[in-house]
């Protein structure tokens, strides 16, 4: 079977509708079969101006990033798609407006800057939209009509997709969609000659009977957290995190549970610590600047061993930053944000569905060691949609990891009793005899404030302790590639992890000895595995979305060898490809 | 800061790509742009047959390499089509609605094909071979032909015909003497021709034409005016090149069979010349225009416009005559269908 692995991009103004064609574009190759990876970027701004871009890898085999060269480039907008023109593959193809209303100045028409190469198709989008609708706002699907066409999309499966995407609309909403795509369908069969060689080959029998979810990495999360019994969310509105307070909002209530949008989000992370402290599972979600406000009271949940759950889905800073731009930068806020010696456990799923994962793990882990948990997620994992098989719900052990005291501990009730493990009997507020002070402050057994040497080291050590804990619960990394005589391994974290390991798959076909691995768990850090792994291997190479290398940084005081460090900061996800390029200049 | 001069060059043939050259040449700082309709890099015309039988590969076509534009900093704007041109305010426009400002022009277009008007009625019937699109697209389909129709002819075609025979199908050519280029041939020529070429096995049909043609399945049925009823399953169309003006028309630039132009090769607009195959040229000597072909003709054209634009004042003479050899028979050509038999 010929293999089919293709880039589009849709690439428009805000207000277009380029990222809802994008989304009908991947849903309808999901329902084909294909395996998915959609991305979108858009402005900070609402509307009006600013670029738009969805960007989907459709392929008929497994893939894990989104692939860095287009194949297909969808113009609605032709000054935002010029600056798409760079990352174009030197064989692609255009689809453009032949016709807008009004003619381009110079250097501003996309049409003026296809080079050999690149094959050209330009089909009227505005004429046929106006023909369809009356009005031009259906350009967008009019687009997806001619790419169905060229490529060799069935019509009437792509109607029945439009059909559903806008099934909550006014009837007269649904005909206008139908009939632009129509248009675009049926002009571009009348009168394109093809040019190109690209088709979309089917996938495999029987893969489009998979029962297949399309998800994002928030969305993801946000069902982690419902299936984890999720009891509140507190949380104030920030890029990329929204959409889970907007998720919860909405079904959160359906099971009891509360949404609460608070002031700020000094505001959430009290009221997330506060029902940890009542028993009750509780999350927050934001993003670095919201993250760096939490950090003045998140410290209480490691001080008074209070179960809280915060996500912290990254963008580019400092400050406000790059809004809706990715980027990999708040790792070492995580690792240390807050003040004291307050070890938190971080996690960092690769991706859509690690995040579902890390959701569950968070709430069991942040009951079971009663601390903080931190979950680390990027701009690109939070809106990157991928049509995945429906994820495993976690049992009942992970839903219920409270260390409940026994009627003799309940007899002389010591809540921050020292332990081996170091993990002490909670009671819940309202448990008979489980009486105790609840405090910021240092610390006895039975939480009466206490600001001894010798209650500190106690107390320290005891708190520490209990996260060593946390590495039995997690299972090791996988470790991809040859198991010895390694040339290059590549260490990374986070939503990085998909292309690193998808270049290392690369380069081992290239006939480099290049194996890869990625803990999911960040803090506290699975050090026996990563060594086991950084001794086979001549050079570690860790690629990742900062400037200074915050996790070489992080993992050189575990590994003590030097490393070498990959990084961008270009506002994208890395591809795989500019890994694989400096796998092979490094491997010469 | 001054605005650069932008130097346009509508055409990406030998004259097009000469004056870019000189224009680069002569102004370092300027912008030259050239624009073809063509979405495929300038090349050898005359190679195309051999791109088509699999002798050669496109690479082998290309006169230069894309890169070699970049380098010399001309931008290359390929697959765009001018559609109109507003002289008075120097700008162009283009079929996907694109202005682009120039401060001197070259039109350098070349020829386009040209169709006997009794058989314009049937072009959707007829594949041509006068540009790589065409050619590209005619690649795949070659192996599954058997029986092929020539109509027309010209001097190339004759080429054609004996590369499809080489390959072994089978053709009827139609060889109409009005439709020979860039020569009118004479009865006596045309006798000889067909004799040649029946000698080779290629069925000439000289006295006789077609007055209608039908598709049937995949194929077409030609009948002739005497009733005669010819089958083949593809039509090739050769009756040479027109100059390729049409967008012009209308735009103020005076224009006849071709653009007009003095001995210098300026139109009646001082920054505006035209060279190559689409320029009519003033000969003051005959008082009368005439229009060169071939690919040294057009370089010297191209190169002689772009330095007269640059100020100098060059003339261009008309090419000497030139001895074309049509199946042994010897014709001299020099202006457009002047012929000395």
């Amino acid at each position: 079977m010929a293999e089919t692995d293709i880039v589009i991009e849709i690439c428009g103004s805000s207000g277009e509708g380029t990222i809802s064609a994008g989304e009908i574009l991947a849903r309808h190759m999901s329902g084909l079969g294909f395996e998915i990876l959609s991305f979108d970027s858009y402005p900070s701004e609402i509307r009006g101006f600013g670029k738009c871009v969805a960007h989907c890898r459709i392929s008929n085999k497994k893939i894990m990033s989104p692939g860095k060269y287009t194949d297909i480039l969808i113009a609605l907008n032709d000054i935002h798609s010029i600056s798409q023109l760079s990352s174009m593959k030197e064989d692609g193809i255009i689809i453009y407006d032949s016709k807008p209303p009004s003619f381009h100045e110079e250097d501003k028409s996309i049409a003026g800057w296809i080079e050999p190469g690149i094959t050209a198709y330009g089909i009227p989008f505005y004429n046929l939209a106006q023909k369809a609708t009356g009005n031009s706002r259906n350009r967008n699907i009019v687009a997806l009509g001619a790419l169905a066409a060229l490529f060799g999309i069935n019509d009437n499966g792509f109607k029945a997709s439009i059909k559903q995407r806008y099934a909550s609309k006014k009837r007269s909403i649904i005909e206008s969609n139908l009939n632009s795509f129509a248009e675009g369908f049926n002009w571009t069969k009348n009168n394109i000659t093809k040019l190109d060689n690209l088709f979309f080959e089917k996938p495999e029998p029987g893969k489009t009977a998979l029962k297949r979810l399309m998800m994002s990495g928030n969305q993801a999360f946000a069902q982690g957290a419902l299936d984890s019994n999720l009891y509140l969310y507190a949380g104030y509105p920030i890029t990329p995190a929204t959409k889970i307070m907007e998720i919860l909002a909405k079904e959160l209530p359906k099971r009891g549970g509360i949404m609460i949008q608070t002031e700020d989000e000094l505001s959430a992370i009290g009221n997330v610590i506060g029902a940890g402290f009542a028993g009750k599972r509780a999350m927050t979600a934001t993003s670095g600047p919201g993250f760096c406000l939490m950090t003045e009271l998140s410290g209480l949940s490691v001080m008074a061993e209070v179960p809280a759950v915060i996500v912290n889905s990254q963008r580019g800073g400092p400050s406000t930053g790059l809004p809706t731009k990715t980027e990999q930068s708040d790792l070492n806020l995580a690792l240390a944000g807050g003040s004291g010696d307050s070890q938190r456990i971080i996690l960092a799923p690769a991706d859509i569905k690690e995040c579902y994962k890390c959701a569950c793990l968070a709430f069991y882990l942040a009951e079971k060691f009663q601390t903080l948990v931190v979950v680390l997620l990027d701009f690109f994992l939070s809106n990157s949609i991928r049509n995945i098989k429906a994820p495993e719900k976690p049992d009942k052990k992970m839903l219920n990891a409270n260390l409940a005291p026994s009627q003799d501990e309940i007899n002389d009730y010591k809540r921050f009793k020292v332990t081996k493990n170091g993990i002490s009997p909670r009671s819940i507020p309202g448990t008979a005899g489980g009486m105790f002070i609840a405090t910021g402050l240092e610390h006895d057994e039975k939480g009466k404030p206490s600001y001894t040497a010798e209650a500190h080291k106690k107390m320290s050590d005891k708190r520490y302790r209990k996260l060593s804990g946390v590495l039995k619960e997690i299972p090791h990394p996988e470790w991809i590639g040859p198991k010895k005589n390694i040339k290059i391994g590549i260490l990374t974290w986070g939503s990085t992890a998909g292309a690193a390991h998808e270049a290392t798959l690369k380069a081992g076909e290239m006939g480099i000895r290049a194996a890869f691995m990625q803990p999911m768990l960040i803090s506290p850090f699975p050090v026996k595995q990563i060594k086991e792994f950084s001794d086979q291997c001549e050079i570690i190479l860790v690629p990742e979305l900062n400037y200074e290398g915050q996790f070489a940084g992080y993992i050189a005081k575990y590994l003590e060898r030097p490393i070498k460090r990959l990084n961008m900061i270009t506002g994208l996800p890395m591809s795989a490809e500019d890994i694989l390029d400096e796998i092979c200049r490094i491997a010469g | 800061m001054q605005k650069k001069d932008h130097y346009v060059i509508i055409g990406n043939g030998p004259a097009g790509n000469k004056a870019a050259e000189i224009f680069r040449e002569n102004d370092k700082n300027a912008r030259v742009t050239i624009i073809s309709d063509e979405g495929f890099p300038f090349y050898y015309r005359h190679k195309l047959f051999d791109f088509l039988s699999g002798k050669i590969t496109d690479d082998s076509l290309q006169v230069k390499k894309y890169l070699d534009y970049k380098k010399n900093n001309i931008r290359l704007r390929l697959g765009q089509t001018v559609t109109k041109i507003d002289p008075a305010n120097r700008i162009l426009f283009l079929k996907h609605m694109e202005k682009i400002g120039y401060t001197n022009l070259i039109l350098a277009t070349g020829g386009t094909r040209s169709i006997i008007p009794s058989l314009a009625g049937f072009e959707k019937y007829f594949s041509f071979m006068t540009s790589y699109n065409e050619a590209l697209a005619l690649k795949p389909v070659l192996d599954g032909i058997k029986k092929a129709i020539v109509i027309g002819g010209d001097l190339i075609s004759i080429k054609f015909i004996k590369m499809l025979i080489n390959m072994g199908k089978d053709v009827s050519f139609f060889l109409c003497k009005e439709g020979f280029w860039p020569i009118e041939l004479t009865g006596k020529m045309s006798e000889n021709i067909a004799s040649r070429m029946e000698k080779e096995k290629i069925r000439t049909i000289l006295d006789d034409y077609p007055v209608n043609i039908v598709q049937t399945g995949a194929g077409y049925e030609i009948i002739t005016e005497k009733g005669k009823k010819i089958k083949g399953d593809i039509i090739f169309y050769f009756t040479g090149l027109k100059p390729d003006i049409a967008f012009i028309k209308g735009s103020g630039i005076d224009t006849a069979k071709g653009v007009l132009v003095d001995k210098y090769l300026k139109t009646n607009y001082k920054n505006i010349y035209a060279c190559g195959d689409c320029a009519q040229i003033y000969n003051p000597e005959f008082k009368d225009y005439w229009i060169s072909t071939g690919w040294e003709n057009a370089t010297l054209q191209g190169e002689t416009a772009a330095l007269n634009l640059l100020g100098e004042h060059k003339i261009i003479k008309p090419v000497p005559q030139k001895i074309l050899e049509v199946e042994g028979i010897k014709v001299n050509t020099s202006w457009w269908k002047e012929i000395q038999e």
